[in-house]
């Protein structure tokens, strides 16, 4: 019954992706023709996610480089009032270097590490500064200007292409542990031991699918 | 159905996963400016007033309390400040003067409470300009409480007033000139006042429209003790306007040193700077 169903799915996508051929309907159409050329511009996935310093939900899209090892993603992130004082929105830019991709099984691909590094501009923060407000050197952090570095992995479903264009489509699910310059410049500050590395760590988690 | 056999697969791993997930909700950071925390470190200046209340000094005692400020980022010198405080005989609880945290976050507050919730008596704070950076207003209220209140202990009534009159632009405000007035017209049944804030009116990030109405008042004063400050990070004890009204600024915490405060009598004091 599964064998039946998958198959039938399979004929659905009109694409014979992972298992071998089981029938001459799966390959009427050779995939290589049904695929469509990506413009420049078009992203590879799209992406969700909560905490990681960049909004209770931020959400955006993503582009690959270097056969999916590079990856950037441009996040647009919110946070209500309630939790923040003021309604937070969030732009950030995230940069991420995957060296393994490891498969399990046919259809989940594991992404052990994934490295990289983000920056956030936030808008709607109370007390942003003034013109004249303080002399140019008064706080030497700004407060609307995070950075740091981020460090994650992925747990990848392989599903079938898109039936129109026969692009391959994958959804991961993905969490990053991240800090940011601020907590960072704490930790620093105190080499006795005054906090944590724990105390510095952020979390994310989110949803990607490329299509 | 067709994904049973991955679920089943999973079965085992779910339940980490969600266990991961609970011990992962206070990691979620939505921003670094938004302000929950764990509800132990919400209200503490009400939390820690109750804990004063709960050990009142004995009649005829003097007062005694440690005055410091700006612990802003000074994680390594507030664990060694806690247990110095900890050693001091006879203290009632500390005042901190402002600047508790550097960029006006829920997690810098946090930080300094974990190291200061280790004194064997209570602190109290006011608030600092570093405090309200970013969304450091809804964040210190969310943590600490008001920024001008009030409360009287060992009788003497302590008026804690923000100052930061930089942080709102000079806006007139800061002080808020109509809640300190009543504040100090009236003793709620002290015998003496002390007023505490983060910046001196004799600094630049003071309102230059409000000094000389916030000096006056506090000359006013029916029995002021002194008028205590943090901001400027180094100790003084002056009467900048010789106006017979006191002005105790503190050490921070980056000088590692601290005041014990003994106060007496009408308006009698005596300080003592300790190095730790």
């Amino acid at each position: 019954m599964k064998e039946l169903l998958f198959s039938a799915l399979l004929l659905v996508a009109g694409v014979p992706a992972f298992a071998t051929p089981p029938d001459t309907a799966a390959v009427r159409i050779p995939p290589a023709a049904r695929r469509v050329e990506r413009p420049w511009y078009r992203p590879a996935h799209l992406a969700l996610q909560t905490g990681g310093g960049l909004g209770m939900v931020a959400a955006g899209a993503g582009y690959e480089f270097s056969k999916t090892h590079l990856e950037t993603d441009i996040l647009i992130g919110y946070v209500p009032k309630y939790y923040a004082g003021s309604t937070l929105s969030l732009a950030s830019l995230k940069f991420m270097y995957s060296p393994f991709h490891l498969p399990v099984g046919d259809k989940f691909q594991v992404v052990p590490l994934t490295v990289g590094a983000y920056f956030s501009y936030t808008h709607g923060t109370i007390n942003d500064e003034l013109k004249g407000q303080y002399a140019s050197d008064y706080y030497w952090f700004s407060t609307d200007t995070r950075y740091g570095p981020l460090l994650g992995s992925r747990v990848t479903f392989l599903a079938p292409p898109v039936a129109a264009t026969g692009q391959p489509r994958k959804i991961s699910l993905y969490y990053e542990l991240g800090s940011n310059d601020l907590y960072l410049a704490s930790y620093l500050n105190n080499r006795n031991g005054g906090l944590g590395f724990g105390q510095l760590l952020t979390l994310a988690l989110g949803i990607k699918a490329d299509f | 159905m067709l994904f049973l056999p991955n679920l089943r697969r999973w079965r085992h791993v779910l339940p980490g996963i969600a266990l991961l997930g609970l011990a992962g909700c206070n990691l979620i950071e939505f921003s670094p400016n938004d302000h929950r925390v764990p509800e132990e470190f919400t209200n503490l200046t009400e939390k820690n007033l109750a804990k004063l209340q709960a050990r009142p000094l004995a009649p005829g005692d003097s007062l005694r309390f440690i005055f410091t400020g700006d612990s802003q980022q000074f994680y390594d010198e507030a664990e060694a400040l806690v247990a110095s405080v900890n050693q001091q005989p006879g203290i009632s609880f500390l005042v901190l003067a402002g600047d508790i945290s550097d960029f006006g976050l829920a997690r810098e507050m946090q930080w300094m409470d974990e190291k200061l919730r280790r004194l064997t008596v209570p602190y109290v704070t006011v608030i600092g300009n570093h405090d309200l950076v970013g969304n450091g207003r809804p964040t210190y209220q969310h943590i600490f409480g008001a920024f001008n209140y009030s409360f009287v202990y060992g009788n003497t009534k302590f008026i804690m007033v923000d100052t930061n009159g930089r942080e709102y632009n000079f806006d007139g405000t800061a002080p808020d000139m109509a809640w300190l007035k009543p504040q100090l017209a009236n003793f709620d049944g002290a015998r003496r006042q002390v007023v505490i804030s983060h910046v001196p009116p004799t600094n630049d990030d003071f309102d230059p429209a409000l000094r000389t109405p916030y000096v006056q008042a506090l000359h006013e004063a029916p029995n002021l003790v002194f008028e205590m400050n943090g901001h400027n990070h180094s100790y003084s004890i002056t009467q900048p306007y010789n106006d017979g009204v006191t002005y105790v600024n503190s050490d921070a915490f980056s000088e590692r040193r601290y005041l014990v405060v003994t106060v007496w009598g009408d308006k009698q004091f005596r300080i003592k700077r300790v190095k730790f």
